[in-house]
C-alpha cells in the first residue's frame, strides 16, 4: 500500500497516541490524552450526592461538560456532551452509586481532527483514574472515507476535510483486560465488537460503512492495548 | 462538508414593490361604503375553527383557527410548584404565551411575549375554580404559530378550550373577542392589516353563560357611545364563540376532517 | 419475571398499575409476543401523514405527524450578502425548537437539553446529504443570495423526534416555493407582485417565475430500539424511556447512508443489528417517500 496522507502515515496507521493519568491534583480523576496535535484534558469529579431533576434516583447520574479551546459553547459542543454523556454511561456500573452524580469536565487543549474520539479515550482513562466502577472500558476511532474509496484511520483535521465522509466509532475493549478495580461483572460475552457509539458525517454506501467497521475493529484493538498498559 | 457554517451574515426579507400612484387599499378609508379585504361585513367574525385533545403529551389541549390566526395551546397539571413556591391553600394559574419565528410577516426571534402571558393569566384566572386543586400548578401554554390579527382573544378562547379539555374546574368558559375603531367605523375580530391602522382597540373576556367578564381592555381613543357599541358588539360575538366553544367540546374525540 | 405474573391481571386499571410500576417487565412481556403495547409487530413504524403549506405567512411549510408525535416546519427566505468565497451560494440555517407545549418536560425560559443537540443532528443531515444544490438559491451572483431559515417546532413530543423532524424538513423544501423578486436602484432585492406584473416594471425580474427547488435524493430516517435481541422500529416515548439504546439509519433515495447515529446506550450494536437496521429503514423510505409524493400531488390538484 503506497504512502500517500500528507503526514507520510499508511492508510491503517494511527497517530503517535498519548497517556498520562492524574495530572491534576485537585479533580478526583483526571488524564490527557493526545492523538498527534490533537490533545483533550478530562477531569472527573465525584461521585456527589443527589442528581439532577428528571434523573433516575436509583442510579448513578453524569454529566458532561465541554470546554472547547476557545469560544463560547454551542450546538456541537451539547452535542458532543450529550454524546460522551450517553457513552460514558454506558460502560458504568449506574448501580453501585446510586443517587450520585459524577461530572466530567472535557477541556479541548488542541483540535487537530477525531476530537471526539479523543475525548472518549481521555475520560475513559480519567473515570479509571477517578475509580469509577466501569463494566469495561472503551475505546474510541476516527475511521475515513477517502474519495477514492480507500479508508483511512486517525484522520487530522486536514485529512478530514477532504474525504467524502468519515465515522467517530466507540467499542468496548476486551473483557480479559483486568480492571483496577477488579470490579469485573460481566459474563464472558464476545462484546468487543458491538458499537458502543457511531457518529458519521457525509454520505457513503452501507458498504464501506461495513468497511469502516471492520477497520475500526482491528484499530481499536491496538488502542485498547495502549490504553490497558498505560492504566496499569 | 462538516463545520461550514460560518457566523450568519445580516439579512432583510425582500419588501414589495409598491409601484408610484397606485391608490391605496380600500382598508384605509373613512368611507363607510368600504369592504373589508376579506370581504367580511363590518360585524362579522371570521370563521373559526377549534379542536380539542390535540396534543397528546399534555392534559389538555385546544388548537384554534380564525382565518390565519393559529394558536395551539397545552395545559398540564395540577402538578407540583415549583420548589421555590410557598405554600398555598388555592391553586395556582401559570400561563406562557410564544410566537413562533415564522409567526409574523418578518421572521422574529421567537421569544416568549410577556404583556400576552400576563394578560392571558389575568383573562383566565377569574374562570378557574383555584380551590379545586390546593398547593399545586396548572401550566398553561400557547404557541402562536401564525399570526394573522385579534391573537389574543383568540390565545384565550383557545386557552379556556384546552382546560376544559384537561378536566380543570371552571364556572364557564372564556370567550374572548375584540373590537377595532377604523374611522367611523368599528370591525369586529380585526385581521393584521386592520390592527395596524386602528384608531383604537377594545377587548372583552367574557364567560357568556354567567354574563360576566373576566377581562376588559381598551386603548386608543374611544368615545362613550363607542364604547359601549363596542362592548355591545362583543358581548353579542362572545355568546356565539361560546356556543361554538360549547359544541366543540360536545363533538366526539374522532371527529371527521373539518 | 414470575414473580409479578399474577393470576389478578384481569381488570383494565390493575394491567395500568402494572405498567408503570414494572415498566421494563410489561414490555418485554409483550416482546416475548413479538407485539408492542400499542398493537404494532415490532418492525412496524406508526401511522405517517404529511401536510403542505400548513403556515401562509411562510415561503414554504408542512406539518407531519408520526404517530402522536408533530411536528410543523416552515421555510422563511431572506436576502443576504454572500460570502467571498461562495459568491454564487445562498445559505441555509436550521434551528429546532421544543416549545413547554410539546412535552410536560420541557418549562418555559428553560429549554429542553435535547433542543440544540437535535438541531445539529438535523443540519448535519441535510447539508451532507446534498439535497439542496446551495447554488439554486444564488440571485446576483456577489451580491445576493437567499437565506433559507428553517424552523422545525416540534408540537408533540412522542418519541422518534429526530425522524419526524427530518421529515418535516424535507415536505417543507419539497414545498417551498421561491417567489419572484427584482433588484431596485438601490441595489435591493425587492418582490415583485404578481397582479401588477407586465409592463410596468422598470427592471427585469432576477427571478423570474415563482420556482420549485431542485431537490436531488431526499433524506428519509429511521429510529429503532436495540434491547436484546429486539428491534423495535419507531419508538414512542415510553419506549424510548425504558429501553435506551437508540440507533438511528438516516439513508437517501438512492439508498446510500447519510448517516448512522448511536449515541451509546447499553446494548452494544453488532454487524448483523445494524444491518437489520438498515434493512428495515430501506422499507421505512419507500413508506415515506410514497407519503410525501401522495400530499405534494394532492396539493397540485387543489
Amino acid at each position: 500500500m503506497e504512502i500517500d496522507r500528507g503526514d507520510g502515515r499508511k492508510a491503517n496507521q494511527l497517530r503517535p497516541v498519548s497517556c498520562t493519568r492524574a495530572v491534576l491534583n485537585r479533580a478526583h480523576g483526571s488524564a490527557s490524552w493526545s492523538q498527534g496535535e490533537t490533545k483533550v484534558l478530562a477531569a472527573v469529579y465525584g461521585p456527589k450526592a443527589g442528581t439532577k431533576k428528571n434523573e433516575n434516583p436509583e442510579k448513578a447520574c453524569f454529566e458532561v461538560i465541554w470546554k472547547p479551546k476557545t469560544g463560547q459553547i454551542g450546538k456541537p459542543e451539547k452535542e458532543c456532551e450529550m454524546i460522551l454523556k450517553r457513552t460514558l454511561q454506558s460502560i458504568c456500573i449506574l448501580n453501585v452509586h446510586p443517587n450520585t452524580t459524577t461530572s466530567i469536565i472535557i477541556q479541548v487543549v488542541n483540535d487537530d481532527g477525531g476530537l471526539l474520539p479523543c475525548a472518549i479515550n481521555a475520560a475513559c482513562a480519567a473515570l479509571v483514574d477517578a475509580g469509577i466502577p466501569l463494566k469495561h472500558l472503551a475505546v474510541a476511532i476516527c475511521c475515513s472515507l477517502a474519495k477514492n474509496g480507500r479508508v483511512l484511520l486517525d484522520p487530522n483535521k486536514s485529512e478530514e476535510q477532504n474525504m467524502k465522509a468519515f465515522v467517530y466509532l466507540a467499542f468496548p475493549n476486551s473483557i480479559q483486560s483486568v480492571l483496577p478495580e477488579g470490579s469485573l461483572q460481566v459474563e464472558g460475552e464476545p462484546m468487543e465488537h458491538g458499537i458502543i457509539t457511531s457518529v458519521t458525517h457525509g454520505v457513503m454506501s452501507v458498504d464501506d460503512y461495513l468497511l469502516c467497521l471492520d477497520k475500526g475493529r482491528a484499530a481499536s484493538e491496538k488502542l485498547s492495548v495502549f490504553l490497558r498498559s498505560s492504566l496499569k | 462538508m462538516a463545520g461550514k457554517r460560518g457566523a450568519t451574515p445580516a439579512t432583510y426579507s425582500p419588501s414589495l414593490t409598491t409601484a408610484k400612484g397606485k391608490k391605496k387599499p380600500p382598508i384605509f378609508t373613512d368611507d363607510a361604503n368600504w369592504v373589508r379585504s376579506d370581504g367580511r361585513h363590518f360585524h362579522q367574525c371570521r370563521p373559526a375553527f377549534l379542536r380539542i385533545a390535540t396534543v397528546n403529551s399534555a392534559s389538555g389541549s385546544a388548537y384554534a383557527e380564525f382565518g390565519n390566526t393559529k394558536v395551539i395551546v397545552s395545559v398540564f397539571g395540577p402538578r407540583e410548584s415549583k420548589k421555590a413556591m410557598m405554600y398555598s391553600d388555592v391553586g395556582r394559574l401559570n400561563c406562557n404565551v410564544s410566537y413562533t419565528t415564522f409567526a409574523t410577516p418578518s421572521r422574529g426571534q421567537g421569544s416568549d411575549n410577556k404583556d400576552f402571558s400576563s394578560m392571558l393569566h389575568k383573562a383566565l384566572e377569574g374562570a378557574i375554580i383555584l380551590e379545586s386543586f390546593p398547593k399545586t400548578t396548572v401550566d398553561v401554554f400557547a404557541l402562536v404559530l401564525e399570526s394573522g390579527g385579534s391573537d389574543l382573544p383568540v390565545i384565550i378562547s383557545c386557552a379556556s378550550l384546552a382546560l376544559a379539555d384537561a378536566g380543570i374546574m371552571l364556572y364557564d368558559l372564556v370567550a374572548a373577542v375584540s373590537v377595532s375603531c377604523l374611522g367611523k367605523n368599528l370591525v369586529i375580530d380585526p385581521i393584521s392589516e386592520e390592527e395596524v391602522y386602528q384608531e383604537g382597540s377594545f377587548m372583552i373576556s367574557c364567560m357568556p353563560s354567567r354574563n360576566e367578564v373576566t377581562q376588559l381592555t381598551v386603548t386608543g381613543e374611544w368615545s362613550t357611545p363607542k364604547i359601549s357599541e363596542a362592548m355591545d358588539l362583543c358581548l353579542d360575538a362572545c355568546s356565539k364563540l361560546g356556543n361554538i366553544m360549547r359544541s366543540c367540546l360536545k363533538e366526539p374525540l374522532s371527529a371527521p376532517e373539518e | 419475571m414470575a414473580a409479578a405474573s399474577g393470576s389478578n391481571l384481569s381488570s383494565e386499571m390493575e394491567v395500568d398499575a402494572f405498567r408503570r410500576l414494572f415498566p421494563l417487565r410489561f414490555h418485554e412481556r409483550h416482546l416475548l409476543q413479538s407485539i408492542r403495547p400499542d398493537g404494532r409487530t415490532l418492525g412496524k413504524a406508526r401511522d405517517t401523514t404529511i401536510a403542505l403549506g400548513a403556515v401562509t405567512s411562510a415561503n414554504g411549510s408542512a406539518l407531519t405527524k408520526i404517530g402522536c408525535t408533530t411536528m410543523l416546519a416552515a421555510i422563511k427566505l431572506e436576502v443576504m450578502t454572500p460570502t467571498a468565497e461562495s459568491p454564487d451560494e445562498g445559505c441555509i440555517a436550521i434551528d429546532f425548537h421544543m416549545p413547554p407545549i410539546c412535552s410536560p418536560i420541557v418549562r418555559p425560559g428553560r429549554p429542553a437539553e435535547a433542543a440544540p443537540v437535535l438541531a445539529k443532528q438535523l443540519s448535519d443531515t441535510i447539508t451532507s446529504s446534498g439535497v439542496i444544490d446551495l447554488k439554486e438559491l444564488s440571485l446576483v451572483g456577489g451580491k445576493a443570495a437567499w437565506m433559507a431559515y428553517l424552523d422545525i417546532y416540534c408540537l408533540d413530543a412522542d418519541g422518534s423526534l429526530f425522524d419526524a423532524a427530518l421529515l418535516s424538513a424535507v415536505a417543507a423544501f419539497s414545498h417551498l416555493r421561491i417567489p419572484v423578486v427584482s433588484l431596485n436602484d438601490e441595489g435591493r432585492i425587492v418582490l415583485v407582485s404578481e397582479d401588477n406584473g407586465g409592463g410596468k416594471l422598470e427592471k427585469e425580474p432576477v427571478n423570474k417565475e415563482k420556482r420549485k427547488l431542485k431537490l436531488d435524493s431526499l433524506p428519509f430516517s429511521l429510529t429503532c430500539i436495540l434491547h436484546k435481541n429486539y428491534i423495535l422500529a419507531d419508538p414512542t416515548a415510553e419506549e424510548e424511556s425504558i429501553m435506551e439504546t437508540l440507533v438511528t439509519v438516516v439513508l437517501d433515495s438512492s439508498s446510500q447512508l447519510v448517516s448512522l447515529y448511536k449515541p451509546g446506550g447499553p446494548v452494544p450494536a453488532h454487524t448483523s443489528a445494524i444491518q437489520d437496521c438498515v434493512a428495515l429503514t430501506r422499507q421505512r423510505l419507500k413508506e415515506l417517500q410514497k407519503i410525501l409524493n401522495g400530499a405534494i400531488s394532492d396539493m397540485e390538484v387543489d
